[in-house]
């Protein structure tokens, strides 16, 4: 079939399970998986075939003839969206079903219509004009699905601060595109890397698209929005939405000319964005915080991979470059399929358990035994571990620095303390969900709620394993991938050579897959030995204290405190100690705070500026008469004389 | 006929003055009045031969500005049973003192700037900059709503004296359309006068800031 009916099947089946979506759940359930199934079929066959897709309309939206394409790029990024607007749908059936909440599950639905299908515009229109049109259309979709439970203040707060952040983002785009349709007289996107001059327009596009990404000092609305919104709305955001941020930089940085320092700064973003912000994880006690933060660590990843790419371009090494963009691209799809896949069972805690806590939960695995499994998957995947889908991404990255390194150019100099700051992260992003991990589900429950969790319905499980299948599919065997990868890397930049699939991956697919039997097969061989010798259960050694309780396990703050304290510099943890005193000390505690540092240190005072310097402007504005008519005698005072003045010679 | 107009827009700057010293509404609404009545006249004294079209806007004007407005004004003022004291901002002596200022920057401002030689000597563009500021004056000067509306139609009295410059080449109906435009709007003052008194039980514009957001 034609991708071009595909698409507009899946267009078709959106609009009308937007209309669907406020009365009928199931219709609407159908409506958006055959979408989903569309849209993912178009994808698919632009990114095996060798054409690209194109439609020149005669449609006019706006004074603009209506143009879309779906070449290999964008189809990478509208697998992505496919896949998670799918299995969010089937998990917010349940999740955020009309029984929980009656008023906003209908409005919920329709919005993720809107959303998905924003993001597919986003994806193909190749005309500035429809872009911005579509680009905002999908940051209010967005607001209206993180402030779904409007109730509730925090969430109204994190939807007002996403949306001023988005919009910030906005403005750049808009004069991006702007200045961009006025230097080359059309409206129309395309490569135009022989137009030097369009060069700087590129550092208002990276900070357009970063806002939305979640680059690092750009990243302080990114921790409350996910937090606060639904997990499905998380999952959505952090493994999607931020996506086309990347999207952006991506498809930009591969259309328009580069100015020579775009690489550098590209990719010492991504290391100081990896690094910090899964420090900042590490440091966070809500579960969903530590998974948006790492989602800033992931886009790090991506962002030092295209800037090794950058690099590469500039100095004509193509095939580290190669290297670095198809692990960024791969890490593409793979943080989506795992962050998806650990929003979906962070939901599922919080379904069951009533908080996003983690110092209040403990022992869910007794419980939760299938989403405890599933977001082990999504951990190790997360913490770049072999044998999961992360590690073969972030290999492909390291790759291409450890090249870059090897070659001795100037890249160098940048790929160097890229691999150190990429391979920090990644240890910290393994102590960060062992965190996580072992305060959730292992230990004991913490609090009453914990110990009387439940495990999801076959809705919320059933997207959970289709994730982690695809973990699992994207780990063991990266070969099958490589072509679509390789693919959109072409549409990037069309002069490298069409690559064969390197052999790194083949034999990191072979280790990946060796691994995991070994680890199947250590698994059934414990299994065996507990079950013949049977399980021996003892207290953990508590220094002979006589009356141990859940309270003493491990919480996040001493889990974290060590780590912390090196980061200290920019964590600016806060907390109040109340230390025992005395020989009978009664009461002791420690209440720790971790804030969004740059929003708290630097958006909020210049905000506060700002307020007060618009209070100030408007006591202009009291509502006397009188005053107003002196107001405009004056600026006709003042217009009169500027006149005067520019009329004498 | 350059000094019986010059004499004519000379009674109109004095009447400026006395709108600015006037402490009851009546007077103030008597010297906007009379001075419309002047203002209508002096079309017909700066022609030569006297055009059926120029005698239509002068008497239009004379009507509209001695006659129905202040009759409007008059009706608004009973309808609302409004005090008659003008009830100042800027009290009466430093209005009259800006008015005089006012009235001698005019003539000074006239004298900068580039005439045609037939308007040289003429002191219709020093009366049409003195009655704008006076209305300026009254508007910002004055808390009660009739007395500014009375100070916005002293403003259009020096639009419409610096319009006569232009009486050959402007068409009548811009004239005709101007003095309707005015018409109209002293109409909808009344109304919203009438409305703010209502509202409020006075006609203190001050108290208007009660609206603000």
């Amino acid at each position: 079939m034609n991708p071009g009916t595909l698409l507009l099947a899946s267009a078709a089946s959106f609009v009308a399970s937007i209309v669907a979506g406020n009365r009928y759940a199931r219709a609407w359930l159908t409506l958006t998986l055959t979408g989903v199934f569309a849209g993912l079929s178009a994808a698919l066959i632009v990114l095996l075939g060798t054409t690209d897709w194109e439609w020149r309309s005669t449609l006019i939206v706006g004074g603009q003839l209506v143009f879309l394409r779906l070449d290999g790029l964008s189809a990478l990024f509208l697998v992505l969206v496919s896949v998670v607007g799918g299995a969010g749908a089937v998990y917010a059936h349940e999740y955020w079903s009309e029984d929980d909440y009656p008023t906003s599950a209908p409005r919920g639905r329709m919005w993720w219509s809107g959303l998905v299908l924003s993001m597919g515009l986003v994806l193909t229109i190749v005309n500035g004009l429809h872009f911005l049109i579509a680009w905002e259309s999908f940051a209010i979709c967005a607001y209206f699905l993180i402030t779904l439970d409007r109730q509730r203040r925090a969430v109204r707060a994190a939807g007002w601060l996403y949306l001023a952040a988005s919009h910030a983002g906005t403005v750049a785009l808009f004069a991006f595109f702007a200045s961009l349709a006025a230097r080359t007289g059309s409206w129309e996107l395309g490569p135009l890397r022989d137009h030097a001059s369009l060069a700087p327009l590129f550092w208002l596009a990276l900070f357009g698209f970063g806002v939305k990404a979640g680059v690092f000092p750009l990243h302080f609305w990114l921790p409350d929005a996910h937090a606060n919104a639904p997990s499905h709305v998380s999952a959505v955001m952090s493994a999607v939405a931020i996506k086309m941020g990347i999207y952006g930089i991506v498809r930009f940085s591969g259309w328009l000319p580069m100015p020579a320092a775009a690489g550098w700064v590209v990719i010492a973003l991504g290391a100081t964005s990896a690094l910090l912000g899964i420090a900042f994880a590490f440091a966070q006690d809500d579960v969903k915080r530590l998974l948006a933060y790492c989602s800033v660590e992931n886009v790090g990843v991506i962002m030092i991979g295209l800037g090794g790419a950058m690099l590469a371009a500039a100095h004509g090494h193509a095939s580290w470059g190669l290297l670095a963009l198809s692990g960024a691209l791969l890490h593409v799809w793979n943080h989506g399929a795992f962050k998806a896949l650990l929003f979906f069972g962070a939901g599922s805690v919080l379904h069951a358990t009533g908080t996003r806590t983690m110092s209040r939960l403990g022992g869910l695995w007794r419980t939760m035994p299938w989403t405890t499994g599933m977001f082990a998957i999504g951990a190790v995947a997360v913490s770049g571990l072999p044998p999961l889908n992360g590690f073969v991404s972030e290999w492909l990255v390291y790759l291409g620095l450890l090249d870059a390194v090897v070659s001795k150019g100037p890249a160098a100099w940048a790929a160097m303390p890229a691999i150190i700051m990429l391979a920090m992260a990644g240890a910290l992003a393994l102590a960060s969900f062992t965190k996580a991990g072992a305060l959730i589900f292992l230990g004991s429950p913490r609090t009453q709620a914990a110990a009387a969790a439940h495990e999801s319905g076959r809705w919320m499980r059933l997207p959970m394993l289709t994730l982690a299948a695809l973990c699992i599919a994207l780990a063991l065997v990266p070969v099958l991938f490589w072509p679509a990868v390789a693919r959109a890397v072409n549409a990037w930049d069309t002069s490298w050579p069409p690559a064969a699939v390197p052999n790194s991956l083949t034999s990191i697919g072979r280790t990946q897959v060796a691994l995991a039997l070994a680890a199947v097969a250590a698994t059934f061989l414990l299994l065996h030995k507990v079950r013949t010798n049977g399980l021996r259960r003892g207290l953990t050694w508590d220094c002979a204290y006589a009356a141990p309780t859940a309270h003493m396990q491990y919480s996040s703050g001493s889990f974290a405190g060590i780590v912390v304290g090196w980061f200290a510099w920019i964590l600016r943890p806060q907390g109040i100690v109340r230390r025992p005193r005395g020989l009978l000390p009664l009461k002791a505690f420690r209440i720790g705070h971790n804030p969004e540092t740059v929003l708290e240190l630097v958006i909020g005072p210049v905000s506060r500026v700002i307020v007060q310097a618009s209070r100030t402007a408007s006591r202009l504005q009291h509502g006397n008469l009188q005053a107003y008519i002196l107001y405009v005698i004056a600026a006709l005072v003042a217009l009169g004389s500027v006149a005067w003045l520019a009329g004498t010679p | 006929m350059n000094i019986s107009v010059n004499l004519l827009v000379g009674f109109a700057m004095g009447l400026n003055l006395i709108a600015l010293g006037s402490n009851r509404l009546p007077s103030l609404i008597r010297a906007m009045s009379v001075q419309g009545v002047l203002l209508g006249i002096i079309p017909l004294l700066m022609e030569k031969e006297l055009d059926w079209r120029v005698a239509l806007v002068a008497l239009a004007t004379a009507i509209g500005k001695g006659v129905v407005i202040p009759g409007l004004l008059r009706r608004a003022m009973r309808a609302a049973s409004i005090e008659r004291e003008v009830d100042p901002f800027i009290g009466f002596v430093p209005s009259l003192l800006l008015g005089a200022a006012g009235t001698v920057a005019a003539v000074a401002l006239a004298q900068g700037l580039p005439l045609l030689p037939e308007h040289a000597g003429s002191l219709l563009v020093p009366g049409a900059l003195a009655s704008v500021l006076t209305g300026f004056i009254l508007l910002v000067g004055r808390s009660k709503a009739i007395s500014q509306v009375c100070g916005y139609l002293i403003l259009e009295n020096g639009i419409y004296l610096f319009g006569l410059l232009l009486i050959k080449t402007t068409p009548l109906l811009v004239e005709a359309g101007v003095l309707l435009d005015v018409t109209v709007g002293v109409f909808v003052i009344g109304i919203i006068v009438d409305h703010i008194q209502r509202a409020f039980d006075s006609l203190d514009t001050r108290k208007l800031t009660a609206l603000r957001e």
